[in-house]
């Protein structure tokens, strides 16, 4: 009986030994044969299929699976894709690309200019009478070109006839995909399309493995142009855990990430063979408010007078936002193109900084007079006690909202803030047009914020009237504005269209549906020992991945191979000319420190830990004894 | 007798299980926040977008009776339905290709929690008073109430941000060529190391207590006096008379835990990055994405469930007062 138990207790050790004697050399089995990229992003891939995705990292990787008609080039410019030469009419009413020769899908078929028509059809079928080709989110493309046909003279040749003259058709981002591998997918099954792996396309990778973790991407064979040192691509996602995902990319488990938060990104500035870097951003973060005049809405009447906006405006430190929020990751806001889209941006007018006493005095005269308790009155007399909402997304908000909360309440503006869940949020945001104004918009301000497109009409349209009861979320109604829309989008020439645009980002600045806060940079950090050959996009301010089109996992080199010269970050530093932007802050490591010692107080907290423990044990012990001592004296 | 207790149990629990199908449905549309929305929150949907989405989801059709009808027939011939965030896939293969990863991170995590928990608790009991006592006590009360990303984050800085003994997150290595099984499995148990090792030191506090002061109690019962003023050695004593009472609450504990296993701790998923239900959860909860939400919900608590219906059989054959 007694042995036997022994050897129970004996074998159950001797298993468990053996089992960590397995794990411990586990983290070592690392050297494999490929030369693997791993990215982390903290979204999760929704779908391969390139009109079923609405998420980045969607785009990122079917720009890495397909080629678009007209790449994006290091700067965003059009470069060759799946055609590699195109021209337009002098009518501009026609344009002919011309489809590279003896190109070839990844699984060894000729790619043709049939493709292209196929693609586009779908395109164009699909968005005929109001319709929708999957998410919707590529119909804009050919459908703001006017297009009318697409056809395909000869197997290297598409010409795409618009009914206005347009220059948007070599900045579309719709992929072209396989008409051997599509044939059966119309616009009606089109979002039951799963495109499954192997993927076939004629981008620089191709996806051979897919799951709610990651996607696996390896070099496409077939590839027209030069290829990346990479042999494959895994792009793993950390959704709700960036801080996981930094500490994969500390440990070396991660080549790129995008995305960590500001705090762990200034960490990483200093880490050895690091390049973290801020970039300009395609984005803001806005203060919307709710001006709809309809029914519904907004607390106090106050919100729709542009004169009381404007004034509020004054009110907001943009500045000290950037810094006690952002830790000083972006650039202040003002109109609703950022200037990211160089072409496009334009300054306003009179722009407003902060400025109490002028806050003040613009409130006054607006006709909001303070009441007894200091605390400003509307027209009807009303108090006015504005409800700020921010979705917990990220902590961002809320800390903004506080700052805001204070700025307003020296002005004499009451807000109370409260932290909403997203879907909540995005339900009182959104006019149900099929019911009853009345009871709906239950909002007076939000803290959110949204990302562009190269083409500046992604922004744009959500202010337009068109878009309340879907994307907008200000309730905005601006007839000049929404005829400035339809006039930018028919220009036909840039040129003709900034002039509209100006105006645009004019009205929108003094109206103030918005209060744009801030342009959020973008953070990514990557190592350089592993890559070399790190480009960003644009070249001056962008960042690697993560940006438009696959060029830059094209560029890359195997750092092993290179010559250990000091390029390999000097390279990545982008030099910092003064073209309107911000100076992107690229923190190269520093001479390197003793590894481990500079890193977290960890160890620290944990020996801290253990010593409280023996200490509980210990006085506990001594009090007992104590106790039994004194119960054994009774 | 026995026969109608096992039918009593075995209906409760079909009852349980019907009325968290329905309550699944009506709760999850009671929370704010329409799907379509949430993932149509991009600059260039239109109306027509948002319209069409609707239509394909079975958004358009009315709650009830239209859509619990579709629901309960669906559910009943084990079609979960389509998840929303991952287009067109069905909701039972997300379900299965979740299910193993976190049976394995929570199995593996209760038998080891098991296993020294119970050991450092009968241990303690026997030797009141001593130091293992003292000191596995107050290690047991303070891992008791640490929350378990508090753990993996401890563990995560020191053995793979620190010392990079360990990969931080995953369950593979991904890519990198081909591999031998070997050399995968070594990969995964590396893998594995830390988030189980957190899931056993979340666990092992509840077990040791328990057990401790089950070992206690029964070392004050009278048959154990009489086999002491037998003349039993006090491992006898202990082996023969104490221990197997007092495991007697200890394999309810277990049992309930162990229903527990498919739920995971959502936390220990989500600070490893560990492709199981829990990440899941996180996952569809943000996106609204109801028919997963639905099949986890269902998953988790069926196994509770069953995990309570088979704690009443095994109490119930341990102990034949619960019988009567």
């Amino acid at each position: 009986m007694r042995s036997s138990l022994r050897a129970k207790v004996a074998r159950t050790i001797a298993a468990f030994a053996l089992a960590l004697a397995a794990l411990l050399p586990a983290a070592t089995v690392h050297a494999k044969d490929l030369l693997t990229l791993r990215v982390g992003t903290v979204e999760s891939l929704d779908s391969l299929n390139p009109f079923e995705t609405a998420l980045n990292v969607g785009y990122e990787v079917f720009t890495l699976n397909y080629d678009l008609l007209v790449n994006f080039g290091p700067n965003n410019e059009p470069v060759p894709g799946f055609a590699d030469k195109w021209t337009q009419s002098p009518d501009g009413l026609s344009w002919t690309f011309h489809i590279r020769d003896g190109m070839k899908w990844s699984d060894g078929v000729p790619a043709t200019s049939a493709d292209v028509v196929y693609t586009y059809n779908l395109e164009l079928e699909g968005t005929k009478n109001g319709g929708v080709v999957g998410l919707g989110y590529l119909d804009p493309y050919l459908k703001d070109s006017f297009v009318t046909s697409v056809t395909a003279p000869d197997p290297s040749t598409v010409v795409i006839t618009s009914s206005r003259p347009t220059t948007k058709l070599t900045h579309s981002y719709i992929p072209i995909v396989p008409q051997h591998i599509w044939k059966n997918v119309t616009p009606a099954n089109v979002a039951d399309f799963e495109n499954k792996v192997p993927v076939v396309g004629t981008g620089p990778y191709q996806a051979v493995e897919s799951t709610s973790q990651y996607v696996r991407m390896v070099r496409n064979p077939n590839y027209w142009g030069k290829q990346g040192a990479a042999d494959e691509i895994v792009l793993q996602y950390y959704p709700s855990a960036p801080d996981t995902m930094v500490a994969a990319f500390k440990n070396n488990e991660l080549d790129y990430i995008h995305s960590p938060s500001a705090e762990s990104f200034n960490q990483l500035k200093t880490a050895k063979n690091t390049v973290a870097l801020a970039s300009e951003g395609n984005g803001f973060t806005q203060l919307n408010y709710n001006t709809y005049t309809k029914g519904g809405g907004a607390s106090t009447t106050a919100i729709q007078d542009p004169a009381f906006r404007q004034a509020l405006g004054y009110a907001i430190d943009k500045p000290t936002l950037i810094q006690k929020v952002l830790l000083g990751y972006g650039t202040p806001g003002t109109t609703q193109v950022p200037p990211w889209e160089k072409a496009w941006h334009t300054e306003p007018n009179d722009v407003r900084t902060f400025d109490i006493a002028k806050s003040n005095q613009m409130l006054d005269a607006a006709g909001y007079p303070r009441g007894s308790d200091g605390t400003r009155v509307d027209k009807q007399g009303k108090a006015i006690n504005l409800r700020l909402y921010v979705p917990n997304t990220t902590p961002d908000y809320a800390k903004d909202a506080q700052f805001i909360q204070g700025w307003f309440g020296q002005v004499g503006v009451k807000v109370t803030t409260q932290v909403l869940d997203e879907g909540t949020l995005v339900d009182d945001e959104a006019l149900d047009t099929t019911k009853p104004a009345k009871g709906q918009l239950n909002y007076d301000m939000v803290i959110w914020g949204w990302v562009g497109d190269p083409d500046p009409n992604a922004l744009l349209q959500i202010l337009l009237t068109s878009s309340i009861g879907s994307t907008s979320d200000s309730q905005w109604s601006n007839a000049q504005y929404d005829q400035l829309y339809d006039q930018q989008n028919e220009a036909a020439t840039d040129a003709e269209r900034k002039t509209y645009m100006e105006q645009m980002q004019q009205i929108f600045y003094d109206q103030a549906p918005y209060d744009i806060l801030y342009y959020d940079n973008n953070l990514d950090a990557y190592h350089t020992d592993k890559f070399a050959g790190w480009q960003n996009q644009p070249v001056v301010g962008g960042a690697p991945f993560f940006q438009d089109g696959s060029i830059n996992y094209t560029l890359l080199t195997d750092a092993s191979l290179a010559t250990p010269a000091p390029s390999a970050t000097a390279n990545a530093a982008p030099t910092a000319a003064g073209s309107g932007g911000p100076a992107p802050t690229v923190a190269p490591a520093p001479a390197p420190t003793d590894s481990g010692s500079s890193g977290s107080p960890l160890p620290l907290i944990v020996g801290i830990i253990a010593i409280a423990i023996l200490l509980v044990g210990f006085i506990g012990m001594t009090r007992r004894r104590r106790a039994a001592a004194a119960e054994e004296d009774e | 007798m026995g026969s109608r207790y096992l039918i009593r149990k075995v209906v409760g629990a079909c009852l349980t299980i019907f009325m968290i199908v329905i309550l699944n449905f009506v709760l999850f549309r009671m929370m704010p926040g329409s799907p379509d929305r949430i993932l149509l929150r991009n600059p260039n949907v239109t109306a027509d977008a948002m319209a069409a989405a609707r239509t394909r989801w079975g958004l358009d059709k009315p709650l009830i009776p239209d859509q619990l009808v579709d629901y309960l027939e669906a559910t009943a011939s084990g079609d979960l339905g389509f998840s929303f965030k991952f287009h067109g896939e069905q909701v039972t293969d997300v379900l299965a290709g979740r299910l193993w990863p976190t049976v394995i991170l929570f199995g593996a995590g209760e038998v080891l929690a098991i296993i020294f928990g119970l050991a450092l608790g009968a241990y303690s009991g026997w030797k009141r008073g001593g130091p293992i006592d003292y000191i596995g006590n107050g290690i047991s009360l303070i891992l008791y109430s640490m929350p378990y990303f508090v753990i993996g984050i401890l563990i995560l800085g020191v053995f793979a941000v620190g010392l990079h003994w360990f990969p931080t997150s995953g369950m593979l290595t991904i890519g990198g060529g081909d591999d031998t099984f070997a050399s995968q499995l070594l990969d995964f148990f590396g893998h594995l190391a830390l988030p189980v090792t957190t899931v056993a030191i979340g666990l092992i506090g509840q077990y040791s207590i328990l057990m401790r002061s089950s070992v206690i109690e029964t070392l004050g019962e009278d048959y154990v006096t009489t086999a002491r003023a037998k003349g039993l050695t006090s491992g006898r004593i202990l082996r023969s008379h104490a221990l197997p009472n007092a495991l007697l609450p200890a394999v309810t504990l277990i049992a309930i835990n162990l229903g527990y296993v498919i739920g995971g701790a959502i936390t220990v998923e989500v600070v490893f990055n560990w492709p199981g239900l829990g990440t899941l959860t996180v996952t569809a909860l943000e996106a609204r994405d109801y028919p997963v939400l639905q099949g986890i919900f269902l998953l988790l608590s069926i196994s509770v469930v069953l995990a309570n219906l088979v704690a009443d059989l095994i109490y119930g054959r341990l102990d034949p007062r619960v019988r009567s």
